[in-house]
């Protein structure tokens, strides 16, 4: 294999490629990149047996073949050459090694044999369907941040994609949780989508496809079986196994009763939180929400007796009440409302909150209040 | 085959199964005769550590001849008085240990009452009895037991090395002498006295602590806090080791009962409890504790051996040793273990004839070694550790403290800081001595102490879940958790029966973030099952509250100015438990000038 390819164009895709590489390896090729050449394209691939990247990117082939060389080191050798310099690539010397080199450096690494590198099969996957771009950012954004970290209960280490139905209509939803708080959004059901099965994506592959998706514009091709998903765009391929689980019934906690009804202004209410949890030095960071007609006061207390406490004009007009919460929780759920108005729909201190953008329904968050 | 009774010979060999399972339990039971007779001394005698030959003989009250043959009947004693099982005063009372070691060896027994004229002897061979005859004897019994297992050659096979053996008999006579000082305790092993204890002197509390130093060691001695406590009938004395003298396993944790020494995982788990706060989990304090119940109140009776026994109300049992245990810590917060000076003043000794002297093996100067002969031990020009002091260059010194040779800090215990050495450690001086702080250690245990407090004051706070958590466990230990629920909600973590063999888990404590819940309960329930205390869910609490604690203290390296120094000195002194830090490693060490100037050898 040898060709030439300019720097900033290997460079995108090596950043891309590389984050799926996982820094320490106990099977040395899983460390390593995979070159293959064919005529007029270079295509690179990187996986960790879970997930698997193929980005291809056009390049000037002098002598098509593949090779695989370590993914880190190459990124780093790359990411250090100047602005607008050529690569070229060559393992054609036959000594195992491959040749980068880029005016007047020169670097030789060495290689593994192609046949070694693990292929992450895609199997049959029938059902295929595209998403807009922002939708799929959108889908992601709103609830990877509820994404539960605890391993034991592996079924919620990932976002729940599914077909759901929402008062008649149809939807792709998704939904993630870590038991404390939960997450849910949906999109109008894309044609083709009908009839796929309810699927978790690991978390791994959630970050590394929003990283990926960052600025595409063009739709997304996704395909998925029960058990792998693939997302296709900008000559990108990433495909995924899926977590092997069910994940909970999350409607049953989806609070349908809660009367009491306060809406807040979104900014000034998570910079109230943000101000008054500062006085928190604790880890839960526990902040007081007293509810009273048109009134919101929030306030926080710490172990020697420090408190803060701040007034917030609101629309309520139900019983008085009064409910803790985690504030880095509300913090992160008031980051993802976009629109002015924040609603909160409560029912006692005990129970769970329903939080929604007054202008947008397509989301919602679940809260579980602290008892403080 | 037909339903017969078994011959008594036969009966006895299967009693002795369960009473005489090596030489060690028979000693055992001949000793507790001993005690039982009111016995001053008592002596022993092995060869091949009990295996061809033991023999315990005592100056206690004797018997007569008459009961001679009686006693190496079954179920014949003289100590169960009124036949009331419910209220044994005595470590007897089953009338089997005689006549089953008697079935299955040569057994010589040889008594002379005080009154009496004369002594008499009885032998038994594999359950058969001799004639008695007269012998010459002072007062006070003798038994000689030969060929022990010889009628039963299967418990001969078990038996392991003599060595094995005698260090079985030595542990067991070792627990007895303890709770024992009054009475004088010899063991000899062939022509090897491998233990003489005189009679301790003084006061129960002063002899037990003779006792328990001739036994456990001096280091314990010296580092034991006096335990005294009681409640409800209950009367619990004895010592407990200071955290900072800890040790790799906890066979070094004694409990006796009415002064019968007892293994009981009550005893390991209250001690674990009361010393959670000031050991890493895998270290255990050294501990003799004496406890004495009305006879009612304990059953004896589980096994045979009597080493196991039962509390009426093991919960209180519990509640009183934790609490003393606690007690006695907290006012000894201050008292640096003295093994940590004397390995301290160990490390300053010069190097002899090259070879550094390790710290740990350090004998304690102040009491073994007289100042002129350490003096003259020392080769002139090796300085060893202290050559690290002098090129010290980042010592500071204080002038403005140093002027203040009357300042009426020298007086507070830990006395007025002179400078800080390596930007790590505060080196303090007293009225009578110095003393050395490691200031992260000492801040640590501070600010640990603090956020303890501030959790008690304000209870843990709960984080509620989405998701109820089921976990399922067998059906006991899912009703023994959420029979605790109360006091697991204390803890913050809420829990509720959910159908037999399974709970829910409704909340969770705050702190602990996102926690593995299935995880928690079974170790939990392992807890209270093994030490009946919720400690997996306060050691995870501690363990957050210690990580912070080391997050928001002043770090080694750090430095500090007088006042800073000063201020960190005063809040040690009233803070409980500042002596050691969450490990068990102390925060500070005290040197006496006396202990300085032996070290100089001006003493």
């Amino acid at each position: 294999m040898k060709l030439t390819i300019e720097r900033g164009l290997l460079l995108k895709v090596l950043t891309h490629i590389q984050s799926v590489v996982e820094r320490r390896n106990t099977i040395p090729i899983l460390s390593n990149v995979k070159f293959d050449a064919p005529d007029g394209n270079l295509s690179l691939n990187a996986t960790d047996m879970d997930l698997d990247i193929v980005e291809t990117v056009p390049a000037d082939v002098a002598a098509q073949g593949s090779t695989t060389a370590p993914a880190h080191t190459l990124f780093d050798i790359v990411r250090k050459l100047p602005d607008g310099a050529q690569v070229e690539l060559d393992c054609t010397g036959g000594d195992n090694s491959l040749v980068l080199s880029a005016g007047r450096s020169r670097f030789t690494l060495t290689c593994l044999p192609t046949e070694d590198f693990p292929v992450l099969s895609g199997g049959d996957l029938p059902h295929k369907f595209s998403l807009s771009a922002g939708g799929l950012r959108n889908l992601i954004d709103r609830t990877r941040f509820a994404i539960s970290t605890e391993e034991t209960r592996y079924y919620l280490n990932g976002i729940y994609l599914h077909e759901a139905d929402n008062e008649g209509t149809t939807v792709l939803r998704t939904v993630a949780t870590d038991g404390h708080r939960l997450a849910s959004i949906e999109v109008p059901l894309p044609e083709g989508a009908a009839g796929m099965p309810g699927v978790i994506v690991p978390r791994k592959t959630v970050t590394e496809l929003r990283k990926l998706i960052d600025e595409t514009v063009d739709d997304v091709l996704v395909a998925m079986s029960d058990t792998k998903i693939r997302f296709s765009f900008d000559g990108a391929v990433l495909t995924s196994k899926l977590i092997d689980g069910t994940f909970p019934d999350y409607d049953r906690v989806i609070p349908a009763g809660n009367d009491k009804v306060l809406e807040v202004n979104t900014n000034s209410f998570s910079d109230a939180v943000d101000r008054v949890s500062a006085i928190s030095t604790e880890k839960s960071r526990a902040i007081k929400l007293v509810l009273s007609s048109g009134n919101l006061t929030l306030s926080a207390n710490s172990a020697e007796n420090d408190s803060a406490v701040e007034e917030l004009p609101v629309d309520y007009t139900s019983e008085e009440m009064e409910i803790g919460f985690n504030s880095r929780y509300l913090l992160d759920i008031a980051q993802q409302i976009d629109g002015d108005t924040a609603k909160f729909t409560l029912a006692d201190s005990a129970s769970p909150t329903l939080v929604q953008d007054s202008s947008d329904r397509s989301a919602l968050y679940v809260l579980m209040p602290m008892r403080v | 085959m037909t339903i017969r009774l078994l011959p008594t010979t036969t009966v006895n060999r299967i009693a002795a199964g369960e009473v005489v399972e090596r030489p060690a339990s028979a000693i055992k039971e001949l000793v507790e005769n001993s005690i039982d007779a009111h016995a001053r001394r008592v002596d022993i005698v092995l060869r091949d550590g009990g295996r061809s030959f033991l023999s315990v003989a005592d100056d206690g009250i004797g018997i007569t001849r008459e009961e001679l043959p009686l006693s190496m009947e079954r179920h014949a004693t003289s100590k169960l008085l009124n036949d009331n099982l419910e209220t044994i005063a005595t470590f007897g009372f089953r009338g089997e240990a005689l006549p089953s070691i008697a079935s299955v060896s040569r057994l010589t027994i040889t008594s002379r009452q005080k009154q009496a004229a004369d002594a008499w002897t009885l032998r038994v061979e594999g359950g058969t009895k001799f004639e008695t005859k007269p012998a010459a004897h002072v007062t006070g019994t003798t038994v000689e037991v030969r060929d022990l297992f010889y009628a039963t050659p299967a418990r001969l096979k078990f038996l392991k090395t003599a060595r094995t053996e005698l260090n079985h008999v030595l542990d067991t006579v070792r627990r007895l002498a303890m709770a024992h000082p009054e009475i004088a305790f010899s063991l000899r092993d062939g022509e090897r006295q491998v233990l003489k204890l005189s009679h301790a002197q003084g006061d129960m509390i002063d002899a037990r602590l003779d006792r328990l130093d001739a036994i456990m060691g001096n280091d314990f001695a010296a580092n034991a806090i006096p335990i005294e406590a009681d409640r409800d009938g209950l009367f619990l004395s004895g010592f407990a080791g200071l955290p900072t003298l800890n040790r790799g396993s906890p066979t070094h944790q004694y409990l006796f009962v009415n002064g019968r020494p007892v293994r009981d995982k009550l005893l390991y788990g209250a001690v674990r409890g009361a010393y959670r706060d000031f050991l890493a989990h895998d270290r255990h304090p050294l501990i003799a504790l004496f406890l004495d119940v009305p006879p009612e109140a304990v059953d004896i009776n589980v096994h045979p051996a009597k080493t196991e026994v039962r509390f009426r109300d093991a919960g209180l049992v519990r509640g009183l040793i934790v609490s003393a245990l606690k007690h006695a810590l907290a006012a000894a917060g201050h008292r640096a273990s003295t093994t940590v000076a004397d390995a301290a003043l160990g490390a300053f000794r010069p190097e002899i004839g090259g070879v550094p002297v390790s710290v740990h093996r350090a004998t304690p100067i102040s009491r073994n070694v007289s100042g002129p002969a350490l003096s003259f031990q020392a080769p002139v020009a090796q300085t060893a550790d202290l050559s690290r002091l002098d090129t010290a260059p980042t010592a500071r010194f204080e002038p403005e403290l140093v002027t203040a040779r009357d300042d009426p800090a020298e007086s507070f215990p830990l006395g007025v800081a002179r400078a800080q050495v390596h930007e790590t450690y505060i080196v303090a001086q007293t009225e009578d001595g110095i003393v050395i702080v490691d200031q992260h250690a000492a801040h640590e245990r501070l600010v640990y102490e603090e956020m303890k407090a501030a959790m008690e004051q304000d209870g843990i706070k709960r984080q509620g879940l989405l998701i109820p958590e089921v976990v399922e466990l067998e059906e006991v230990a899912a009703n023994r958790i959420s029979g605790r629920a109360t006091e697991l909600s204390e803890l913050g973590l809420m829990v509720e029966a959910f159908g037999p063999g399974a709970i829910v888990v409704r909340e969770t404590p705050a702190l602990l973030g996102e926690v593995d819940i299935q995880g928690l309960i079974k170790d939990l329930a392992d807890d209270l099952a093994e030490y009946d205390e919720a400690l997996d869910l306060k050691s995870r609490l501690a363990e957050v509250a210690s990580t912070m604690a080391c997050h928001g203290s002043v770090r080694a390296g750090r430095r500090l100015n007088g006042k800073e120094m000063n201020a960190l000195l005063r809040q040690m002194e009233v803070t409980p438990h500042a002596g050691q830090c969450n490990h068990g490693r102390p925060t500070y060490v005290a040197l006496k000038l006396v202990d300085i100037e032996k070290l100089f050898g001006r003493r």
